[in-house]
């Protein structure tokens, strides 16, 4: 390791702005034989003698949570940068998109973020219910926001326990997937899918509530409170747990705006800002729920804000559970959408963070283009900046904190 | 009931013990041990990789069948789980994951698009129609996604296999297929018609003699079960927050006066008040105005446009459409914009990386699947796809019979 490195503990990344945009910094060796990797800068050159290589992760790894590839600019064991390569599963969905109906559409954005199946689709339908001004019951609304919660603590959970894993700590994986598979049992009863789920539409849902469902919810409720005070004793309280992450991984508040981070990234380092809250769309206006922040903007205040998240989850849904009236689920179904022309915005907070749906229509019964905003693209965007500066041990930890699916990214 | 049977393989009889015959005995017992212990290579792709870990998890635990050591390495596993989507980028990766594992090696195709493409068989320019054509496969799982009952279900099938002695060449596989893709739609279709009309001639004789039979049937009565009803639900819109439209046009109005608004070319008072609570303002801008306006927005205090939710672009046929979604963290409200750039092959905009950090990687994507420059853009490769896939893929010209399958309906 070069001597103008630091040692010991990991220093915060530096925070600079956009990073340099020339090449002409690169050493005479690279430049000569021509080897830089795609995507590399060189910025703050090594002195000569340095020990420095380029290592590849993934797109076949356990730690990138599927298939991304992280080519990671290394100094011994410090990461200098870090370039992701993307598209190992790009499915061309936006491009199908355009051949399919608008309720066909909605099969596709499922398979995007498969952990928040029902939020996606969610996004769909109140893109369409805006164009085309459809209503949605009481009753459908509370449906929505049941099931849009229940969604976001299981994929909490799931998160949780991958965390753990990545972390060393199988236990952590095998306590998450018990809670979670309750979670996914109650949606099979919902809608007959465990994961990719196809239950909105547009003006509610496309059944009801099965019955005892509400029973259930709050019966979980009770359960998820106190498994959530059990895996803080079993995992955020493990002082090897917080060594790992408090203090590594930080990203400032200015440069999760600039990089477009949205969701539990973004509330860690301080940005007060939740769609559910800011926006009030379906309901969400009527509940009362904190939006946790961290102040840090570390892996530790990543990881305690979706912990959080989850109790304010838990919060909501003990309200809904408690509101929800009878009367019908859904407004009056229509033959077929027909799309007026036009271009259409909706957002929604999934599980990762903004979630944008933009539906261009040519007043026909297909979208003419179809654009997802998915909240991973960005969060994974600042990763150089994250990482840079620290250990190629802790990139496992930003990894993880960031809480990537990759199909969501790709698209 | 199906693990007893497979575990009741005959054991050769102890008659027949010549040479041949112990060596039989041998292959049963080590047949027996490597059904029981399969190494699986950790390998999700997508969707499907949450079933598998659910499978992996306490509720389902796959440990119950010898499979609980799942490895990070092809050097050390002798099954891959290819658990969701294979595309063509990584279709190349697999053969190599493939290649490196150690023979006797198994393959199970988990869910439909490992089987044919499944949901991205149609209209799809970089999913390979079912790894079959990259890699051999043992065991075939449907399902989108399968559950961890079928998961597990697939693996004891696999597992009777490998104990009644299944092998293949450790280095078997095909060469990706560069050939048109047939469609298999089609062609199922057409000769279901075939026998339909196969049967119908065979059962003509038959209806025509019940016909005279009963002169008075009217064909049988179908009972529908009755949809529900409901009523129309009128919609309250969510009032846009922050600063009003008309307001925000104003304040850049003074500064770029050609800046319109989409699709309202003279805004009055009263047209701001018939485009309803829930619009956001759709600018216009001119190629020159663009990273003005934009700067513009993002600086001004009062408008304090910093968040930028995403750049993407619009192919119009004539002209393309560079789309920006800006908000106001701060305020609320939320400003579009559309830039109006000729039908080149390479039409150019500046790039907005100055001003926003994420706009790298938007603008990256937009280049991708449109061929738009971003000039001043430092670093603009393809994001999604190899640096020599043909095309952009997003624009509406774009046709490539070699990868994609157009829908027949």
């Amino acid at each position: 390791m070069s001597e103008s490195m630091p040692q010991g503990p990991i220093q915060p990344a530096p925070i600079s702005a956009a990073p340099a945009v020339s090449r002409t910094g690169a050493p005479d060796a690279v430049k000569k034989s021509g080897s830089l990797p795609p995507g590399f800068t060189l910025r703050d050159v090594r002195p000569d003698g340095s020990h420095e290589y380029f290592l590849n992760m993934g797109p076949q790894h356990p730690s990138t949570h599927g298939v991304l590839k992280l080519v990671v600019r290394l100094d011994g064991e410090t990461v200098l940068e870090t370039v992701p390569h993307l598209g190992f599963i790009h499915r061309a969905i936006e491009k199908m998109g355009e051949n399919e109906t608008f309720i066909q559409y909605m099969h596709l954005t499922d398979r995007m973020d498969y952990l928040s199946s029902h939020i996606n689709n969610l996004c769909v339908c109140l893109a369409i219910e805006k164009a085309m001004n459809i209503g949605v019951p009481e009753r459908g609304e509370y449906i929505r926001v049941i099931v849009c919660e229940l969604q976001r603590i299981q994929s909490h959970l799931l998160w949780w326990g991958a965390f753990g894993m990545d972390m060393g700590a199988v236990s952590a994986f095998l306590y998450g997937f018990i809670e979670r598979e309750k979670i996914t049992q109650l949606f099979e009863e919902l809608c007959g899918a465990r994961l990719t789920m196809n239950y909105f539409r547009p003006g509610g849902s496309n059944a009801d509530l099965p019955e005892g469902f509400i029973g259930k919810v709050k019966t979980l409720c009770e359960e998820m409170k106190f498994s959530l005070d059990e895996f803080d004793v079993l995992v955020s309280q493990n002082p090897i747990i917080r060594e790992r992450t408090v203090g590594v991984g930080l990203l400032s508040k200015e440069r999760a705006i600039s990089n477009g981070c949205t969701g539990p990234v973004a509330r860690a380092s301080g940005v007060n800002y939740d769609v559910r809250r800011n926006d009030g769309y379906s309901i969400y206006d009527r509940f009362q729920f904190d939006v946790p922040l961290g102040a840090n903007g570390d892996s530790f205040d990543r990881y305690r804000v979706r912990m959080d998240e989850m109790r304010q989850s838990v919060r909501i849904l003990e309200q809904a559970a408690a509101g929800i009236p009878e009367g019908q689920y859904r407004s009056k179904e229509k033959p077929n959408y027909k799309v007026p022309a036009g271009s259409y915005f909706a957002a929604v907070e999934t599980a990762r963070g903004l979630y944008g749906t933009y539906l261009v229509s040519d007043n026909s019964f297909k979208p003419y283009r179809v654009k997802s905003r998915s909240p991973g693209f960005s969060n994974l965007s600042a990763i150089d900046e994250i990482t840079r500066g620290g250990k190629i041990a802790d990139l496992v930890t930003v990894l993880s904190t960031l809480d990537l699916i990759i199909p969501d990214i790709d698209r | 009931m199906g693990l007893t049977q497979d575990n009741s393989l005959p054991i050769p009889p102890a008659g027949s013990l010549n040479p041949a015959g112990s060596l039989n005995a041998v292959d049963w017992v080590v047949g027996w041990a490597r059904a029981n212990s399969l190494w699986p290579l950790v390998f999700g792709t997508s969707c499907c990789a949450i079933e598998m870990m659910a499978t992996g998890a306490s509720h389902h635990d796959w440990a119950r069948f010898g499979l609980e050591v799942a490895r990070a390495s092809p050097r050390q596993a002798d099954l891959i789980i290819l658990a969701g989507t294979i595309v063509e980028k990584m279709g190349s990766r697999l053969v190599t994951l493939y290649e490196q594992m150690p023979g006797p090696k198994y393959v199970i195709a988990m869910g439909a698009c490992t089987i044919s493409g499944g949901p991205f068989y149609y209209d799809s320019y970089s999913v390979i129609k079912g790894a079959d054509r990259i890699v051999p496969i043992d065991v075939y799982i449907p399902g989108c996604p399968p559950r961890p009952e079928a998961l597990l279900y697939g693996i004891m099938q696999l597992q009777a296999l490998i104990r009644k002695g299944a092998w293949r060449k450790s280095l078997t596989h095909q060469p990706l297929n560069t050939s048109p893709i047939r469609d298999v739609y089609s062609d199922c279709s057409k000769a279901w018609e075939i026998k339909e009309k196969a049967k119908q001639e065979s059962m003509k004789e038959a209806q025509e003699r019940f016909k005279a039979e009963n002169p008075d049937f009217k064909g049988v009565v179908i009972k529908r079960v009755a949809a529900p009803k409901f009523d129309e639900v009128a919609r309250v819109p969510k009032p846009a927050r922050g600063m009003p439209p008309a307001e925000i046009f104003s304040a850049l109005q003074a500064r770029f006066p050609a800046v319109a608004v989409h699709g309202n070319a003279d805004v009055t008072q009263e047209k701001w008040a018939a485009l309803g609570p829930e619009y956001v303002l759709d600018l216009a801008v001119s190629r020159e105005d663009y990273h003005g306006v934009v700067e513009f927005l993002r600086n001004e205090p009062a408008l304090k446009l910093d968040f930028l939710i995403e750049i993407t672009a619009v192919d119009w046929k004539d002209h393309f459409d560079v789309i920006v979604h800006l908000q106001s963290l701060d305020h609320g409200h939320k400003v579009f914009l559309r830039c109006n750039l000729p039908h080149e092959t390479h039409p150019e905009i500046p790039t907005l990386m100055d001003l926003f950090a994420s706009a790298n990687w938007h603008e990256r994507e937009t280049y991708d699947f449109f061929g738009i420059i971003f000039v001043g853009h430092p670093d603009l490769r393809r994001l999604f796809l190899d640096d020599d896939f043909p095309g952009h893929p997003l624009r509406k010209d774009f046709e490539d019979p070699t990868r994609v399958v157009k829908r027949p309906y």
